[in-house]
């Protein structure tokens, strides 16, 4: 009865304006990393943002998400070695060329993008603030594991949903030592010493399982890293642009470049002789 | 998440269920729950040099049945603007009593002016975009005419979606198609309409109108017309058309059982 | 979070299991609802010069094949202090569904004008980019159909771009296309911008081929650049057209140029 009365007692057009929660939510003028999404006001979401977005099911869906694609990292004795390619793809559309895959989550940790890379930019965001917050309130850096477990967590409360990431959290920390994470949004969370993630990491292992040992020296394991990428772009269309490189030691982590794949394919090719499947023959 | 090399880090059918491009139809056989019912056709509408004119059969539809012959789609809000509907009736029937509360909260404050043509196009488009959003939308789309800040004339579009658009001219529904091609012709751009006469404008509404009849087969030969200017509204909402020619009818052919 | 996991029909029973993948949408009950999308149409493009920014958009909006009005502006002046956006330093250019990006665009505008009230200062590009990236992306899972290109002058003042994907995915740039014609104009950009398959005449044949050197251009190559791209979209592509709507950003303010292009 008083929801009747009250329906009645207000001006008619005041039905149609936005109540105060959702204008706050609007027009809040504080950026906060929050964990309130719009959602569509329907009985399957996931299933109808999927036919919106899914855009290997339907090359012709409307809205086509950047997607990321070969990342690679490993452990070895001088620390952690984290490679990605740059390419991003929306279809069959190269997006971008230039898309920086290697998240700076804080000074010495390092996040991976593969998949939709909203969804991993925004969650490594994320995690960088938990990590900041977490240093703050302990007065101690946060562990690896500890880090790609807030974020496992995180992701798995959204399982189902639609979320498109699959990551790699690296960090070298006084207590772990060197430590590696791959975390997806399926939930999974796996340590380990090698991982290879995104539609080229088949190529990617190949070259990687074949060379890899835990003593590779420094200089050796940034090559094999940057080989690997070098050969994922080469056999998969989705991958390619440049080879992002870093090194994650015990004070923090180095980039080694940001480098054109093409000239370093030549390079690869003519000075040591490898994918002789191509020819040398430009005129 | 998939991770096979082809679809990697796109959902997995196993677990979110085969990919359903249902959800992508806007129309289609099994569509029951959201659809407009009652409708109304074209809405047309023309700058000219100090007002606009508007345009609007009496017509509503049921599918193809012309069930109401005598429903006016054009409405006045404040005494300053008209709104012209086209789409689901019932919705604007709502939306009509929608603007009357607003126009009687606005003529209530003290504030001492009230909202132009300009101001409840801009409100009309937030409530269509909020509906939208919920999933709920009034199925309409209509043109907003009257003048603007500056008292010039003001046309303005909105529809369920919450998209809006303004041009010298415009046209909803099959108007858009037929009608408008006719009102661009005389006014292509806002310096040609600005320099249009009132009798100028009128005539070319009323030849678009009689056009529409003649193709549209969901158009009356009655129709309402309003001229809005700095002086008021001027609405008749029972005019009929003037001067019809069938003579073309005639030269039609490859229709029905008349193929050759 | 309990609700989350019943929409899917199959993550109630055992899962993850390649053999049982349905090759049918499951025939439970299903929302018929409407489709609250529609695409617009018209492109859009920004190129950043050491000093200035410049975005651009055409004015045509469609629905289907019909042409809504030849002047609906897709770039916008973001956060000023008045209505008229005089005193503004960021633009913002949306183009996609054009409902969306008008609601993309007010929320941002009331954002950056609320931190400019309450920190006395207009807010930086790089801070509106991120903040830009986080309202995307609480719609990641309802998204606004647009995608956007934000352009101001960073804190050394040189140019800055920043282009986003509909949930919010964002990267610096130095040049961008987007909407209908961004496959038609891109690929010119990159010849005419960044010198991609530019190299330096007589430097050899072969691998010995030098690449360009790359430099950046002026202001008024730049705006020629523009002009040029969407002439050339326009004769392509039936969704681009009508006019030519720029906007510079320098340390002077913001400057807006319309320019005709073809009507047919």
């Amino acid at each position: 009865m008083d929801t009747l009365v009250a329906q009645y007692s207000k001006p008619m057009f005041e039905k149609e304006n936005y109540n105060q929660d959702d204008q706050v939510d609007l027009y809040n003028p504080h950026p906060t990393l929050s964990l309130r999404f719009a959602m569509p006001p329907i009985a399957q979401p996931s299933a109808w943002l999927r036919a919106a977005t899914d855009d290997h099911a339907n090359p012709n869906c409307p809205i086509k998400i950047a997607h990321g694609t070969t990342t690679l990292a490993f452990r070895f004795q001088g620390g952690i070695i984290v490679a990605t390619d740059s390419r991003a793809t929306a279809g069959n559309w190269i997006a971008s060329q230039t898309v920086k895959k290697v998240i700076e989550i804080n000074n010495c940790l390092l996040g991976t993008m593969a998949g939709g890379a909203a969804d991993c930019q925004y969650w490594l965001a994320y995690l960088g603030m938990q990590c900041r917050l977490h240093e703050l309130r302990t007065g101690r850096r946060i562990s690896v594991a500890a880090a790609s477990k807030i974020l496992a967590n995180l992701v798995y409360s959204y399982k189902g949903m639609g979320l498109s990431m699959g990551t790699m959290c690296a960090g070298v920390t006084p207590s772990e030592g060197p430590a590696l994470y791959y975390i997806d949004s399926d939930g999974t969370r796996l340590s380990g010493n090698l991982f290879c993630v995104g539609s080229g990491q088949t190529f990617a292992y190949g070259v990687l399982d074949a060379e890899y040992h835990y003593d590779l020296s420094v200089e050796e394991a940034l090559a094999l890293g940057s080989r690997s990428i070098l050969a994922a772009t080469h056999r998969d269309a989705y991958s390619g642009g440049f080879i992002n490189l870093y090194h994650v030691k015990e004070d923090g982590w180095v980039k080694h470049g940001f480098s054109d794949t093409n000239p370093i394919f030549w390079k690869t090719k003519l000075e040591s002789g490898e994918f002789s499947n191509v020819t040398s023959e430009l005129v | 998440m998939n991770h096979l090399p082809q679809a990697w880090g796109r959902p997995r059918d196993d677990v979110y269920g085969a990919y359903d491009s249902s959800y992508l139809q806007s129309h289609g056989p099994n569509q029951h729950t959201q659809q407009p019912i009652v409708t109304g056709t074209s809405v047309i509408a023309l700058k000219f040099q100090d007002g606009v004119v508007i345009a609007a059969d009496n017509l509503a539809s049921y599918g193809s049945l012309a069930r109401f012959t005598d429903v006016k789609r054009l409405r006045k809000f404040a005494g300053t603007s008209v709104v012209g509907f086209g789409g689901d009736v019932s919705d604007m029937q709502y939306l009509d009593r929608l603007l009357n509360s607003l126009d009687i909260e606005e003529a209530y404050s003290s504030s001492g002016h009230s909202l132009n043509a300009k101001n409840l196009h801009t409100y009309l488009s937030k409530v269509f975009y909020k509906r939208r959003s919920d999933f709920n939308p009034l199925w309409n789309q209509v043109l907003v005419v009257g003048l603007d800040d500056d008292k010039k004339p003001f046309l303005a579009s909105a529809d369920l979606l919450g998209t809006t658009f303004s041009a010298p001219s415009l046209a909803t529904g099959f108007g858009a198609h037929l009608a408008q091609p006719l009102l661009r012709k005389v006014a292509p751009d806002e310096e040609t309409a600005s320099k249009l006469s009132k009798e100028q404008a009128l005539a070319a509404v009323k030849e678009s109108m009689k056009v529409l009849f003649y193709r549209d087969a969901r158009s009356l030969d009655k129709y309402s017309i309003a001229i809005i200017t700095a002086d008021g509204i001027d609405l008749k909402e029972d005019e009929k058309l003037e001067n019809q020619s069938w003579a073309f009818a005639d030269q039609i052919r490859g229709y029905g059982t008349q193929v050759n | 979070m309990a609700a989350m996991f019943s929409q899917n029909p199959l993550m109630n029973g055992p899962n993850y299991s390649f053999n049982q993948t349905p090759t049918t949408a499951a025939g439970d009950n299903k929302e018929h609802s409407f489709y609250p999308y529609t695409d617009n149409g018209g492109s859009t493009l920004a190129i950043s010069g050491v000093d200035f920014t410049i975005i651009a958009g055409d004015t045509r909006s469609t629905s289907g094949y019909n042409i809504n009005t030849r002047y609906a502006p897709k770039v916008f002046k973001i956060g000023g202090t008045t209505s008229s956006q005089e005193d503004a330093t960021l633009v913002l250019s949306v183009v996609g569904f054009a409902a969306d990006g008008e609601a993309l665009k007010e929320r941002l505008d009331a954002i950056v004008k609320m931190y400019r009230y309450q920190h006395g200062k207009p807010m930086s590009v790089k801070a509106c980019a991120q903040r830009l990236s986080t309202i995307l992306y609480g719609k990641r899972f309802f998204p606004y159909y647009v995608t956007a290109i934000l352009g101001g002058l960073d804190e050394e003042g040189k140019g800055a771009i920043y282009s986003y994907d509909p949930v919010g995915s964002y990267e610096r740039e130095q040049c961008r296309a987007a909407g209908a014609a961004a496959s038609l104009i891109m690929p010119f950009l990159d010849n005419q911008v960044n010198f991609k398959n530019q190299y330096m005449p007589g430097s050899g044949v072969g691998h010995a081929l030098q690449e360009r050197e790359k430099i950046p251009l002026p202001r008024s190559e730049v705006e020629d650049l523009v002009k040029d791209a969407f002439d050339s979209a326009v004769e392509r592509h039936i969704e681009v057209g009508d006019g030519l709507q720029m906007m510079i950003i320098t340390k002077d303010g913001i400057e807006e140029i319309y320019k005709p292009l073809k009507r047919d």
